[in-house]
């Protein structure tokens, strides 16, 4: 049995990446594999908002990695700084920034670059979905 | 043993922010003391020609920090000769990071590699 990690990378409004990570994410932990941690990085982070609200006949993707991280205990880590770019913040960096503000999803939380690094070093395979 | 890490910018700068994106990437891992390359293929050289002006869009011009690859212990920088000729671009045209390789080059590095990054 592998450990993996994910690199998402895709836009969760415009794009399909997401999605395959999903279905990735639930065919290995599945399979009996370790999945550490799913890092989001460029416009991956956007679906770290809780404040995302698709149409009530699609699927929700912030509320799928927040009940599969859950479920099979692996993080989801944002990156800090693409993401207090992208306008999705926590409220320690809301208050840093006195920003009026905070929308992070409670199961994802907002770290650096490092944790990639890291999840790197600590996994079998990172696979990339952009 | 150190893991092996391939970083592949394959776009124009600025039109996308994925070089910046890949180059945080690069400086990050080199900090975790990873062996890394970076290598420059296809609209990837773009991001290595001189004089860059992205303030004129209001930009920031991130051009400067592949400058830092070297210090940062980023031993291997390479980029595609068949790219540049493909662009009509000389070597003389680039910041002096990187060294031309053959395509085979690359895909030596890339077939080595523990991870492969392209955003």
């Amino acid at each position: 049995m592998a450990t993996f990690s994910l690199l998402v990378t895709a836009n969760p409004h415009s794009s399909q990446g997401q999605f395959s990570a999903i279905q990735f994410a639930k065919t290995v932990t599945s399979q009996g594999h370790t999945l550490k941690r799913v890092f989001f990085y460029a416009d991956g982070v956007l679906v770290a908002s809780r404040l995302n609200c698709p149409p009530s006949d699609e699927y929700n993707l912030t509320k799928t990695w927040a009940k599969l991280a859950i479920e099979h205990d692996f993080e989801l880590v944002a990156c800090v700084t693409v993401a207090m770019k992208r306008g999705i913040t926590n409220a320690a960096e809301a208050e840093r920034n006195a920003l009026t503000g905070d929308n992070l999803d409670p199961a994802f939380e907002i770290s650096g670059l490092g944790q990639l690094t890291e999840a790197m070093l600590e996994s079998d395979r990172l696979v990339t979905f952009g | 043993m150190r893991k092996r890490l391939s970083i592949i910018f394959n776009k124009a700068p600025y039109g996308t922010q994925s070089g910046r994106e890949l180059l945080d990437i690069a400086l990050m891992a080199a900090a975790f003391d990873m062996d890394i390359s970076a290598l420059f293929i296809e609209d990837g050289v773009y991001q290595l020609l001189d004089n860059q002006q992205p303030d004129i869009l209001h930009m920031k011009n991130h051009s400067s920090t592949f400058k830092a690859l070297e210090l940062y212990g980023i031993e291997t920088a390479l980029v595609s000769e068949d790219a540049l000729i493909h662009r009509r671009l000389s070597q003389g045209q680039l910041l002096p990071v990187a060294q031309p390789a053959k395509q085979n080059e690359l895909q030596s590095i890339i077939a080595q590699s523990d991870f492969v990054f392209m955003l």
